[in-house]
């Protein structure tokens, strides 16, 4: 009987003193969209230096793919399970968080001296709603047109400086008997970037921003003939065959080993998929890349590159702020940025982090051409409101196969706008 | 007093005792089936997002919504072909090739190799199944058309998945390839059950196959047949996995079934009260199936 009292009031002391133990420590949850082998290799190394540094922080951090994040964080956000660090696309994606208050207020923090001159003024916009910072930018991302050196060159082919020349470029391989573009539609998002890139051309800056933001009186909204126009241009494009068939039928990923086996001219990739392009058939072959050309006489912008900068916010619920921020300060630090940029290929939102040293000359490269371009138009999905951005991905299939119409598609883009703005 | 001389005494025993033994079970449909189930009638109520902290009470608009909205057309009937199919492929076709296996019309080598190749399928995770054959059937550099050009029938070659006219019609064809073998084995488990002496006496009074398997075969296997229909009927209601992960509902929401539509507007559209009433219809579909399922077993 002595025994078991002696045990029953170990384990109990045990037990009663696990509490404490978990106690000492502050436990911060980190829940991001990076779950690559090479991403993983830097948060983990981030983590656990930062831990070293601050050991009475725990930082729990789960990763997960592009796509399932979009689910988790819902199911996070409607079980009031927020995590203390999110990440977040920036627009419309970033500011629904921030209109339902579910983001801490970074204002007043980030005038910090230690955060001063870290990010560029075009990399923080984003992540602003009603004049205050909810999210602060860990990288930044744009779209170019990646061509085919050798296939250029087989062709006389020049890369194009104006949109009219982007046409021509596009008949040529055609008449060639080329595959254009390689293209894979089948997880829309990827209409999207082409469309996004017309719709900031076509449509005036002002007006754009207006209906992406709902700010239009409702009869206005997306009233403009720059979108049908771009929407008619991006169906062209299918319909011409400057696209591969079946593009609804094939993956991105898919696509993208099309023109890495030779199999297409052009693919248009984002600038944090430059590093996948190392050591591949068409490296040998050689690759450039352009942004979308300029459109001569249109209505819209053709200073802006189509592209955006994730980023992290900070749940409005967290217990801990300060450890928090102290966290995102330590990953957006100069030197962690660089780490950052050298180990995952990924750019950086901190200025100075990508250089010659951390990258290589194609990425640095791209990231000269975003900072050479007056802004950035965001990318489609998560910029307008939830219920447009629906109607324009579907659509991006739509137009392809036939079943839709560009005046139909902004038909029913005005209604659902119409609709979203109204329960505002 | 002993019970057995109080016999109202004793029914409340003995009742006592059965709801007991069920209790654990009962508390556990209450908690995880039936609780959650009308939660959700109760959700699609309201309109609300996932983001929102706010809740606004708007009566049955979600369900007004859902019988305006044309894709819910679109997604009864893709459950309705996908139900048609099956039924047809994994109740028809299985019951003729157990009925074939178990014949003993080949060797059992031959035999066992077919039960085998057929029943395979079943045990791969639909993930896979699906991912692989997104690859098979992709346009120009899959499989399937390659041979379509290398057989010189290139007329046929289409993006199977990225065709609003094809794309259901290619997911539905998966889910038979892998799942007929599995609904073949069970009717053999079935067919093993009718005694051999009635298709001795058939054959020997000059039956051909063919008369043997509708008149005694199908009868014979006729409570199989009802049950493994009912669930495949139900099946086809709530396929989402293998939707999802061919086509995610594209192109353009052609494929779309009922499963897509509400975890899309759960997920994608940020609309989870109009999500609810997608779940709420389905559930009372499956309700009404379950039903007719249960009178049907009656009746018998």
């Amino acid at each position: 009987m002595k025994h078991l009292l002696a045990v029953t009031a170990l384990a109990t002391g045990i037990l009663a003193s696990l509490p404490g133990l978990a106690q000492d420590k502050t436990v911060v949850s980190f829940l991001h969209k990076f779950p690559e082998p090479e991403n993983m290799a830097y948060f983990d190394a981030a983590v656990a230096e930062f831990e070293a540094a601050n050991p009475t922080i725990d930082i729990v951090m789960e990763a997960v793919a592009d796509e399932p994040y979009k689910d988790k964080i819902r199911v996070l956000m409607a079980s009031d399970q927020v995590p203390d660090i999110y990440f977040s696309w920036s627009g419309e994606f970033g500011r629904k968080f921030a209109r339902e208050g579910r983001t801490l207020d970074l204002t007043e923090a980030l005038k910090g001296p230690e955060w001063q001159g870290r990010f560029a003024a075009a990399s923080l916009e984003p992540f602003q709603f009603e004049g205050k910072q909810f999210g602060i930018p860990v990288n930044v991302d744009s779209k170019y047109m990646i061509y085919n050196k050798a296939i250029f060159e087989k062709h006389g082919l020049s890369v194009p400086t104006t949109f009219a020349e982007f046409i021509a470029l596009n008949d040529a391989l055609l008449a060639a008997g080329e595959v254009p573009i390689a293209y894979g539609n089948q997880a829309p998002w990827a209409a999207t970037h082409y469309i996004g890139d017309l719709f900031a051309k076509m449509v005036p800056d002002e007006v754009r921003q207006a209906d992406y933001q709902l700010l239009a009186p409702a009869d206005q909204l997306y009233t403009h003939p720059g979108y049908v126009e771009a929407l008619a241009l991006y169906k062209s494009f299918g319909d011409k065959g400057y696209f591969n068939s079946g593009a609804n039928a094939i993956s991105h990923q898919q696509a993208r080993g099309a023109f890495i086996a030779g199999r297409s001219a052009m693919v248009y990739l984002e600038l944090v998929e430059f590093y996948m392009l190392a050591d591949t058939p068409v490296a040998e072959q050689g690759w450039g890349f352009f942004p979308m050309p300029p459109m001569e006489g249109a209505a819209g912008r053709n200073d802006l590159l189509t592209g955006a900068p994730d980023g992290f916010l900070v749940s409005s619920k967290t217990e801990h702020p300060e450890e928090a921020l102290a966290f995102l300060n330590f990953i957006t630090s100069p030197e962690q940025a660089a780490k950052y940029v050298s180990t995952t290929g990924m750019t950086s939102a901190v200025i100075g982090s990508v250089t010659e040293a951390t990258t290589t000359p194609e990425t640095l490269a791209g990231l000269k051409a975003l900072e050479d371009a007056a802004g950035m138009a965001l990318w489609l999905d998560t910029d307008m409101d939830t219920a447009s951005a629906n109607v324009i991905l579907a659509a991006g299939q739509g137009l392809l196969s036939g079943e839709e119409t560009p005046e139909a598609v902004m038909e029913k883009v005005r209604a659902a706008a119409k609709e979203t703005q109204a329960q505002r | 007093m002993p019970d057995s001389q109080d016999p109202i005494r004793a029914t409340w025993r003995q009742s006592l005792q059965g709801w007991l033994w069920v209790a654990p079970a009962l508390l556990f449909l209450a908690v995880f089936v039936y609780g959650p189930a009308l939660t959700n009638i109760r959700f699609s109520l309201f309109s609300f997002s996932a983001m929102s902290l706010d809740w606004d009470f708007v009566g049955f608009e979600n369900y007004l919504r859902l019988w305006n909205d044309p894709r819910f057309m679109t997604a009864l009937t893709n459950n309705a072909a996908y139900a048609a199919i099956s039924v047809t492929c994994q109740v028809g076709i299985a019951l003729v090739l157990a009925a074939v296996l178990e014949a003993r019309i080949f060797p059992d080598f031959s035999a066992n190799l077919f039960r085998t190749a057929l029943f395979l399928p079943s045990i791969l995770p639909v993930v896979v199944v699906g991912l692989v054959w997104q690859l098979l059937l992709t346009p120009m550099t899959g499989l399937i058309d390659q041979i379509l050009w290398e057989t010189g029938l290139s007329s046929w070659s289409k993006a199977w998945l990225g065709e609003p006219d094809t794309a259901i019609f290619a997911v539905i064809f998966v889910s038979q390839w892998q799942w007929t073998g599995y609904i073949m084995a069970l009717f053999m488990v079935a067919i093993r059950a009718v005694p051999r002496d009635l298709y001795e006496a058939m054959e020997i009074d000059g039956a051909s196959g063919v008369q043997q398997f509708w008149h005694i075969t199908v009868p014979g296997v006729r409570e199989t047949i009802l049950i493994v229909t009912i669930v495949t009927i139900l099946g086809s209601l709530k396929v989402f996995d293998i939707v999802w992960v061919m086509t995610a509902g594209g192109p353009n929401h052609a494929s779309e079934v009922l499963g897509t539509m509400m975890y899309r507007a759960a997920f994608r559209d940020d609309m989870v009260g109009y999500s609810s009433a997608i779940a709420t219809v389905i559930f009372f579909i499956a309700l009404t199936i379950g039903l007719v399922q249960i009178k049907l077993q009656k009746d018998r």
